[in-house]
């Protein structure tokens, strides 16, 4: 019970603090999953045009996946102290990048593939070009997969970006970085609850943007 | 044999699905459970194997009360077909086939040996098929596997829930043919549901034709086909039924009802066996390729010529029961 | 050769020659010094990481599959949304937070670090084990019910190979994530091979840094490459090509 009011209170007590920290993550997330998507989605749909491309790129990120974030980190940091870039913003920003690459072209890439092949057929003897049948058939079509595939990133991104605050970059993490160098775990576990509220809400409120992407016909 | 009395079920809700039913399928008999969709021709069948619970009324399996049986026990003594073969995926081709038999607990030289003869019996060459997947197998090969399934522990009674409808045309009438014979060969009590008009007529030794769970005629399918008992019936089996019933009835069956035009020595006119069904000779005649149409018997002998005439004739007699001049 | 399958091999060959690159500039910079000058103290981190990994992920498979096989009987199927809808929000929440929370009731050490990642790997395996489950399709239990199996044959038979597939790749997804939390335990005092890689991000130092998150990530890919032949070899031929067939 005292734990919970001490919660209530640092709440109460330190809000703004929390709100630039919320601040700095959902920045630091949010241009690592802008980056993403426009890299990730054109590869996606690039390499549905050629089977043995896509298997490699798949199995790369899927590597990339495994490794474990504080062990990029880890790596990263030797690599981007040459440019003197080694721990801040630009490491982590790079790693939620690389995270994210997994899930946007696997989904884009499998969305695009499923497009029922009698629509594309169907395009094609209408007489679309290739750039009018992606326009309009084939990624509207991919849409609500796309999307899903963004929402996973993003919330990966969440988890991993209170992770990348012990290099530096920022964010909720700090809060938990900082309890613990200081034994509080009032704030441990109030940055904990905020990191976790925050992943919950960006799941929910992207799970809605997929539901209005997706168009009405494909209503299920 | 199986015997329906005065079967009912109600779902939840109030929702009769199966009002009333009664009938007998006898030994080594098939009945075909037919209607529209909704008509509740599956439920019943599966009333049968307790997959679904039965209201009211009596459902007896060789005089035994099925609610009394133990379900799985009776189960493992019914052979079970249905449409989209239900082959366990992970499982080769022989343990599929020999799942009852093992779970009864034969040992491997009779499951072997039941496995070669019931594959032999279905056509298909056994040592090709026992390590192989059932995703590795045509439709019609996969449907035919569910078939041997159900006969491998020797089921005195089969359930077959449209077991031939997901296949097309072509292969939907060559495994029927082949169905017949197997069941010539084992002849089991079979209780059969289809949606197809062709196929029961084709199948069935009677028909149960079903709407809303209602019973609307029981009856062999000559008579459903040229007796219908109501509008409704005559509107299901089509207003070519009597076309239809022609195919059940052979040239010998007209021959012996009335007799064949006197022998004619022509060298231009058709010949035919007189095992061939009516529907086939009057198509010929229709054809305009002869008048009439010499008919053999296996051995060759001519026994006399086969006119429309005749057909009419035969009609009046045998299907509308009247007689023209 | 096509045109596409040489895209395919530059990309692959650039990859892998940039990870080579990689490996020589650490070697020959030294940055394994930690592995060679201690390794008795490398094999105590290693250990630590393993054992943390191993019994949380142990006891999980143990609680996650039973769970799972439980509520997908007809008995609790209304259980079923409630708890997948649990595990999908649970899965939502950061590992770093699951290992903060489980500080804040548990105080730190190896204990509360198992008990963290215990309690994290429990939804993924739980989630495959009832997708796995539900995905055996209807008419084949119809079959399998209707042909006198009892629940229990069905369950052995029918739903459990059925379903092995997906279930490895629960425990996979499991573990893998567990290695990777696993080198956050440091942060809660329970050891392993994060306590190198935070102690190289504190002292700027790249021979610990490499020499535990190298380490690291090469036991996240070998755990999840041998799960893969694990899956290969422990899912039925039949089942493979049954999803080869749904795929094409």
């Amino acid at each position: 019970m005292e734990l919970i009011s001490d919660l209530i209170n640092y709440f109460l007590n330190n809000y703004d603090i929390l709100f630039g920290f919320t601040a700095e993550h959902v920045q630091l997330v949010g241009i690592a999953i802008i980056i993403a998507i426009l890299i990730g989605v054109p590869v996606g749909i690039y390499i549905t045009t050629n089977e043995e491309l896509a298997e490699t790129i798949l199995q790369i990120t899927s590597i990339i996946m495994t490794i474990p974030s504080i062990a990029l980190f880890g790596i990263m940091i030797p690599i981007l102290s040459i440019i003197n870039q080694g721990i801040g913003f630009l490491p982590a920003l790079i790693a939620l990048v690389l995270y994210s690459q997994l899930p946007i072209i696997r989904n884009t890439y499998t969305a695009i593939n499923d497009v029922d092949p009698n629509i594309r057929d169907a395009a094609i003897g209408i007489g679309m070009t290739t750039f009018q049948r992606l326009r309009k058939v084939e990624i509207p079509n991919a849409m609500p997969l796309i999307m899903a595939g963004i929402r996973t990133a993003t919330v990966l991104n969440i988890g991993i970006g209170a992770i990348a605050a012990f290099i530096g970059s920022g964010g909720l993490g700090v809060l938990i970085n900082q309890g613990i160098s200081r034994s509080n775990s009032t704030m441990i576990l109030a940055g904990a609850i905020a990191v976790s509220v925050l992943a919950i809400i960006a799941d929910l409120f992207l799970k809605y943007v997929q539901k209005r992407f997706t168009p009405k016909g494909l209503n299920s | 044999m199986i015997q329906f009395q005065n079967v009912s079920k109600i779902y939840e809700g109030d929702v009769q699905a199966i009002n009333n039913v009664s009938f007998n399928v006898d030994n080594g008999e098939v009945v075909i459970l037919i209607g529209p969709s909704g008509c509740g021709k599956t439920t019943l069948l599966r009333m049968v194997n307790q997959l679904e619970s039965i209201t009211d009324g009596e459902i007896r399996l060789h005089g035994n009360n099925v609610k009394e049986l133990n379900k799985i026990e009776m189960r493992r003594n019914i052979g079970y077909v249905i449409q989209s073969n239900g082959l366990f995926p992970n499982m080769t081709i022989e343990k599929n086939v020999m799942i009852v038999p093992d779970l009864l607990g034969w040992d491997r030289k009779k499951q072997r040996d039941r496995f070669h003869y019931l594959m032999e019996l279905i056509g298909l060459h056994p040592d090709d098929y026992r390590t192989r997947y059932p995703h590795e197998l045509s439709g019609g090969q996969q449907q035919r596997i569910g078939v041997a399934r159900a006969l491998a522990a020797d089921p005195p009674v089969m359930l077959m829930d449209e077991p031939f409808g997901a296949l097309d045309p072509i292969i939907r009438n060559r495994l029927q043919e082949e169905f017949l014979q197997i069941q010539r060969e084992v002849k089991k009590t079979i209780l059969f549901v289809s949606h197809d008009i062709d196929e029961a007529v084709k199948m069935g030794d009677k028909i149960t034709l079903l709407r809303k769970g209602e019973v609307m005629q029981f009856d062999r399918p000559t008579e459903i086909l040229n007796h219908p008992k109501n509008a409704f019936v005559s509107e299901f089996v089509g207003q070519d039924r009597v076309l239809k019933s022609m195919s059940l009835y052979s040239i010998k069956d007209l021959s012996q009802a009335i007799s064949l035009k006197q022998k004619v020595e022509s060298n231009d006119t058709k010949t035919i066996k007189e095992d061939t069904s009516l529907r086939i000779a009057i198509s010929i005649l229709l054809n305009q390729e002869a008048d009439q149409i010499i008919v053999l018997d296996d051995a060759g002998n001519n026994l006399g010529s086969l006119t429309l005439d005749l057909i009419e004739q035969f009609l009046h007699k045998e299907v509308k029961r009247t007689e023209i001049k | 050769m096509s045109k596409q399958k040489r895209i395919a091999i530059i990309v692959k060959a650039f990859f892998w020659i940039l990870v080579l690159a990689f490996f020589y500039w650490v070697v020959t910079n030294n940055m394994f010094s930690r592995i060679i000058e201690d390794p008795n103290k490398f094999f105590t981190l290693l250990t630590q990481h393993i054992t943390i990994v191993i019994v949380s992920s142990f006891i999980a498979v143990l609680t996650s599959i039973p769970l799972g096989i439980l509520l997908t009987r007809p008995k609790f199927r209304r259980g079923e949304w409630l708890v997948v809808n649990i595990a999908n929000l649970g899965q939502t929440i950061p590992s770093l937070a699951v290992l903060a929370l489980a500080m804040g009731v548990l105080g730190i050490g190896m204990k509360a670090a198992i008990v963290a990642l215990y309690v994290y790997s429990l939804l993924p395996i739980l989630q495959n084990t009832i997708a796995g489950i539900d995905s055996v399709d209807s008419k084949t239990k119809d079959a399998a019910r209707g042909m006198g199996l009892t629940p229990k044959q069905i369950l052995w038979r029918v739903e459990l190979p059925n379903a092995a597939f997906s279930i490895i790749a629960g425990v996979r997804t499991a573990l893998v994530i567990n290695i990777g939390t696993a080198a956050l335990a440091y942060l809660i005092g329970g050891g392993g091979l994060g306590v190198w890689i935070f102690t190289g991000i504190q002292l700027f130092d790249n021979t610990y840094l490499m020499s535990g998150a190298i380490p690291v990530t090469l036991l996240a890919i070998l755990v999840d490459l041998g799960c893969r032949v694990l899956q290969f070899l422990l899912v039925p031929k039949g089942l493979r090509l049954a999803r080869e067939a749904i795929k094409s």
